[in-house]
């Protein structure tokens, strides 16, 4: 276990910036996520922290050494790949002692820790065949077997599960989870999958262009993202963003999308220019009360069902419990969940706090 | 039935291929069993009873060249398979993994050498040997050799590197080798395969060459395939000492094949990663 502390740090590819000026404390034993769409410079930063790839600028601290200059073997840290990367020569036990062999450890001593860990990841009958003879699941049981016997301060994912199928990528994420659990080891997981990274992270860095846009935990990029891209990163189906204007009848405040008005709670210090409003599915509530819309689309996931509806100038997609009785062309009242409101700057679209 | 029809269809397909493929390596085989009598009789006496090994016992004769002939093409085909492998592997690891400046121009101008048809160069060759003093040489011919087996062993093995997936070399990182460990342990053993492979291709480039043998070798160097030529003279051909002296210098080629049969046709990359 360790603390990950990187400083200032940018990797540049010739002209092509991927990273740049990254700063990001991972505490000991904590489990955090960077998430991001492909190209944003996550599996970069994972290099760069694996020292896979030399650090342009700035430091990477691996507890109290800075280790820019090390080998990735010399910082003491495993990584599991996205498409595994298992020696496709060796046998599972091969595979898993491959370190062991090279730090010339007795044979009888790698037998001993293989077995250890084949036994916890479930490997044990396979421990004699080739990786081409194994399903997905099992090789990347193998390679996660490969990190795990080097007892490392930290582990790196680099996108572990999307080369699995749903059900099985769902289930490497409780073992992944059930893993950390049990050895406590600072990780770093890649992922472009916000749901992976909610369910795993104790702390979520969401990336964009190179740069880290919030780093928090996974109820506060959730609830109080940073900004529109990360608002809209984070939560599926995305929430809503309306382009619409405050205003004011008889002291009560308003906020007009399209031909209707929704009520807002009471805020004093109105800006000059109206705000973007962003509301999640939760927070969009269907009923008696409300502005009237119309029902485009009912899509029931079975704990919820997502309706989504129309109103002149504007569109919302609501979360409802259960099995909705509602059917396309059906007429519903329409009306916000007054504290899931968020705010955006029109301009700069990071969130703003109105009171 | 239409099944079973189709079946019966692409097996006299494929039987009557090996018969093609087969039909004259079974006649010079037969042929070199015949005595010249029962070749040259009409119609051509096929009587088993004939059959002989006088054509065999001939040929090894030292003084008919053969022998000569064939340690003379072994050692030229094993050296430049050798050298072809050794050589060919160091420059397409590099050209397949290290960005080298300008890598692109010497993929091409390595492919360049061989758009030249043979015969363009057979006389500047000749004149250049020569003047290096190395007509009638192994080393003579081994270069030459190497002038045009060397470039397509590169272009294969750079096409079997770029396809190792660069991560194996990455995880070899993570626990903990050296480069030189990397290449040992990882990348050597996944490549046995294709450097077999290339490295029979090498051998057998060299084994067979015909027309810059006769070129560049007079009487110390001569290679299997002049020795067989031989044995056409001016007025008459000895055809089952011909064909007897080309099934044994076929042996060796075939014996490569089988022993590296495996290696050849399996696929040692697949199950490394997953994509």
């Amino acid at each position: 276990m360790a603390t990950l502390k990187l400083v200032n740090v940018s990797k540049r590819f010739g002209e092509v910036t991927a990273c740049s000026n990254i700063d990001l404390t991972v505490n000991e034993g904590e489990f955090i996520t960077l998430l991001g769409p492909s190209g944003c410079g996550k599996t970069t930063l994972l290099n760069v922290v694996a020292g896979l790839e030399e650090v342009s600028e700035g430091e990477i601290w691996i507890e109290d050494r800075m280790v820019n200059d090390l080998s990735p073997y010399d910082r003491n840290l495993a990584m599991v790949f996205q498409n595994y990367a298992l020696y496709p020569h060796m046998t599972v036990a091969e595979n898993i002692g491959f370190s062991m062999r090279l730090r010339k450890r007795p044979k009888a001593e790698i037998a001993e820790r293989v077995n250890q860990v084949a036994n916890t990841l479930e490997l044990e009958k396979l421990l004699d065949r080739l990786p081409r003879e194994l399903s997905g699941g099992q090789q990347q049981r193998v390679a996660i077997g490969r990190a795990v016997i080097r007892e490392p301060a930290i582990f790196l994912f680099d996108e572990p599960f999307s080369n699995l199928d749903a059900a099985l990528r769902v289930r490497m994420r409780v073992e992944i989870k059930e893993l950390h659990q049990r050895l406590g080891t600072t990780s770093v997981f890649v992922t472009h999958d916000q749901e992976e990274a909610l369910s795993l992270s104790d702390r979520i860095a969401v990336m964009q262009f190179g740069r880290i846009k919030q780093f928090g935990t996974p109820e506060q990029v959730y609830s109080l993202p940073a900004s529109k891209y990360v608002a809209r990163f984070i939560g599926s189906p995305q929430l809503d963003i309306f382009e619409g204007e405050f205003e004011s009848t008889d002291g009560q405040l308003y906020y007009r999308i399209g031909n209707q008005r929704f009520q807002m709670p009471d805020i004093t210090q109105l800006p000059d220019e109206s705000p973007d409003l962003g509301v999640r599915p939760e927070h969009i509530l269907l009923g008696s009360e409300g502005v009237p819309a119309r029902v485009h689309l009912v899509q029931p996931i079975g704990p919820f069902t997502y309706v989504t509806v129309n109103w002149e100038g504007g569109s919302a997609t609501a979360r409802v419990s259960g099995v909705s009785q509602l059917r396309p062309r059906d007429t519903v009242n329409l009306s916000f969940d007054t504290t899931g409101l968020l705010f955006f700057d029109r301009q700069s679209s990071m969130r703003v706090e109105l009171s | 039935m239409n099944k079973n029809l189709s079946k019966v269809i692409i097996q006299i397909f494929l039987i009557s291929f090996v018969f093609l493929a087969l039909g004259p390596i079974l006649w010079a085989v037969v042929t070199s069993f015949l005595p010249l009598s029962s070749l040259t009789a009409k119609p051509i006496d096929l009587d088993p009873t004939k059959f002989t090994l006088t054509n065999y016992v001939e040929v090894l004769d030292t003084s008919r060249g053969l022998m000569s002939g064939l340690i003379n093409s072994m050692i030229i085909a094993t050296f430049t398979s050798a050298v072809a492998l050794t050589v060919g592997s160091a420059a397409a690891y590099a050209l397949a993994r290290l960005s080298l400046p300008g890598s692109n121009a010497i993929l091409l101008s390595i492919l360049a050498t061989q758009m030249f048809p043979g015969i363009v160069i057979a006389i500047p060759l000749f004149i250049v040997m020569s003047r290096l003093g190395m007509i009638d040489t192994h080393l003579g011919l081994m270069f030459v050799y190497l002038s045009f087996v060397l470039p397509i062993v590169i272009w294969i093995l750079k096409g079997f590197f770029e396809s190792i997936p660069i991560q194996l070399e990455k995880a070899a990182a993570i626990d903990g080798a050296t480069n030189t460990q990397t290449f040992r342990y990882i990348i050597l053993p996944i490549s046995l395969p294709p450097l077999f492979a290339t490295g029979v291709f090498a051998f057998i480039e060299s084994w067979n060459e015909f027309f810059f043998a006769i070129i560049l070798t007079r009487i110390n160097v001569k290679t299997a395939p002049i020795a067989i030529s031989e044995f056409a003279g001016q007025y008459r051909t000895l055809y089952g000492q011909m064909l007897a002296s080309a099934v044994l210098a076929s042996l060796p080629v075939v014996i490569l094949a089988i022993i590296f049969r495996r290696f050849i046709l399996e696929g040692f990359v697949e199950g490394a990663v997953k994509s």
